[in-house]
């Protein structure tokens, strides 16, 4: 078996997971070029390479630097993170159908994000985490039963998604017509006017979570078979559900603060990059580059109807419905739902 | 009771288990002989897999405990457990997309970190639980591809690739036809007499775990009622005891273990 080895460390490496790796990588630079040179102002490849190396006028320079970039590094981020999300939580539940925003941890973010928002005019960060952390325990308290049963928690979540979501909007039937047209399309994920502070929050987040979520894709992938396996190899099955679960209500909460909820991005990263890369494990890194290819695809089209200023979250959504369906048919024709 | 001179590394010292509203074992206790092949049979719902799932930690005990190398088996950390005693679960789930080589990889996660998640020890024990196993051929094989034989012998390599002095299963001959049957318990039997791995099992078949353990014990309600040779236990008084099955006891005119032929 071939594995990568430093040191005292070495990891095995699947060979057909390692090129879904790199190929995604060059397929998330691709639509991050194509995104930073298209748009009402489109600039050339030569223009681009300019503007990037510093050599260019300042009307393309700020299109680019101040506003483009910024919205795309925000989308990649955002987009890894809930792919992330997504992939442990749906692997930790074995079901692909517990992700995050179908169990109402994302719902949970978004509306402690807009209460934070309402209330203080900021603290959106801190409101993302304390609504997706509430809504995490009070679904899983809901669901229990003397023991958690994966189907329950499902169908609890998405409850307690849909009352979120009409909570949500019922906050925002409290403010002025302004606020309130900005605040509905941040409820459906949106990227547009991102700025530094937005790429500083989300890279920042993902660079001092990189560690713990390597650390967990181990355990992750032996956690998937059923508990007694877990317990037979050895893992301390509760404490890893913990750290699990609190990483990926971290992850929502960053994603949700930059960019609003954009839905399903967490829910198809895991099932495609596990379909991509045929390891038999939790794919977390193909799953991260998964959902920013599509967080980043979605805001490219979005921002292809520029007068109407779409927010992403749509094309997210439209992406992501039919893979639900297909889940759903899969799932049940196994029996399983 | 076992017989004097033999270690026991793994012990049941007055052990309850409840599932809610309904006692399961009561005050049971229980030693598994070092280096023997020890069989554990019972009517139904007698509790003998829940007493293999205890003596795995897999099930906690509501009183007593269950001792490893003296000490508390759920007071030592699970992953240095794992490095003693392995466990087959009746009818155990894999997630879909894994190959056999996969499932007996996953067999060295209590030797591994995820720092180290591969080494030379790791490659070799896989190869060896491969062979022994003679899964050799099919290792690149998808686990949903495989007869229910060929997963099973995939299940018990991933737990010899764990690579434990202690070797528990839980009905392992379930949805097994009897070639397979008499083939897996001829492995087991083997690895028993080739490394001096203890194994304790939970079986159905009187006339096979009487043939293939060294020892054997036999639980009804919940509590033990017969232990010690073969020889000793399959009597047609057990039989009526524990089964209430009219039989006669013979012995098998090739092998002679006792072989019960009911009546």
């Amino acid at each position: 078996m071939q594995a990568f080895q430093f040191g005292p460390v070495s990891i095995p490496l699947h060979r057909r997971a390692v090129t879904m790796v790199l190929g995604l990588s060059f397929l998330v630079v691709l639509v991050a070029l194509a995104a930073l040179s298209l748009g009402s102002y489109p600039i050339d490849t030569a223009g681009l390479w300019q503007t990037l190396t510093g050599r260019a006028d300042p009307i393309p320079a700020m299109i680019v630097l101040d506003h483009r970039l910024p919205r795309i590094l925000t989308a990649i981020g955002a987009g890894a993170a809930l792919g992330l999300a997504g992939a442990m939580v749906q692997t930790m539940l074995r079901n692909p159908l517990a992700s995050p925003d179908i169990i109402g941890f994302t719902a949970g973010a978004n509306a402690g994000a807009l209460l934070a928002v309402l209330l203080t005019g900021g603290m959106i960060l801190t409101g993302a985490l304390t609504g997706g952390a509430l809504a995490a325990c009070a679904v899983i308290a809901l669901a229990w039963r003397g023991g958690l049963d994966t189907q329950r928690l499902i169908l609890v979540g998405i409850g307690a998604s849909l009352s979120l979501g009409a909570t949500a909007d019922l906050l925002l039937s409290f403010t002025d017509e302004n606020t309130a047209a900005d605040m509905a399309r941040w409820l459906t994920g949106t990227l547009h006017a991102r700025g530094p502070a937005d790429v500083a929050l989300i890279w920042g987040g993902l660079a001092l979570l990189a560690p713990a979520t390597a650390w967990l894709g181990f355990p992750l992938g032996r956690m998937a078979f059923s508990d007694d396996i877990g317990v037979g190899l050895g893992l301390p099955m509760t404490r890893l559900r913990l750290a699990v679960t609190g990483l990926a209500i971290i992850l929502v909460a960053l994603a949700v603060s930059v960019a609003g909820p954009l839905p399903f991005v967490a829910f198809v990263s895991g099932p495609i990059a596990r379909r991509l890369t045929r390891s038999g494990g939790p794919a977390l890194a193909a799953a991260a580059l998964t959902g920013a290819t599509v967080t980043l695809g979605a805001d490219l089209a979005a921002r292809a109807i520029p007068v109407v200023r779409l927010p992403a979250g749509v094309f997210t959504a439209m992406i992501g419905a039919p893979v639900l369906v297909w889940l759903l048919w899969i799932e049940a024709r196994k029996g399983r739902l | 009771m076992v017989q004097d001179g033999t270690n026991c590394r793994l012990r049941a010292e007055a052990i309850s288990v409840a599932y809610p509203g309904r006692a399961v074992l009561e005050n049971l206790s229980l030693d598994i002989p070092d280096s023997k092949v020890t069989a554990i049979v019972g009517p139904n719902a007698c509790g003998k897999s829940t007493l293999l799932r205890a003596l795995a930690r897999l099930t906690p005990v509501t009183a007593g405990q269950v001792s490893l190398d003296g000490h508390p088996i759920d007071r030592q950390r699970s992953r240095v457990v794992a490095r003693q005693l392995a466990i087959l679960p009746q009818s155990p789930l894999a997630p879909e997309g894994l190959t056999v080589l996969d499932l007996v990889r996953r067999g060295r996660t209590p030797h591994q970190s995820a720092l180290r998640q591969w080494s030379r020890a790791d490659s070799e024990a896989v190869e060896r639980a491969l062979d022994l196993t003679g899964l050799n051929d099919m290792s690149s094989r998808m686990l949903a591809t495989l007869s229910g034989g060929q997963r099973q012998r995939a299940w018990i390599a991933m737990a010899l690739a764990q690579d434990t002095d202690l070797l528990l299963l839980d009905e392992p001959t379930t949805y097994l036809d009897l070639p397979h049957q008499i083939e897996l318990l001829a492995l087991v039997r083997q690895l028993n007499r080739d490394t001096g791995r203890t194994v304790a099992m939970v079986l159905h078949d009187i006339n096979l775990a009487a043939r293939f353990a060294d020892h054997m014990v036999a639980l009804k309600g919940g509590r033990v009622r017969y232990q010690g040779a073969p020889s000793e236990v399959v009597t047609a008084k057990m039989m009526q005891d524990i089964f209430a099955l009219p039989c006669t006891v013979i012995a098998d005119p090739i092998h002679g273990h006792p072989h019960v032929i009911p009546a």
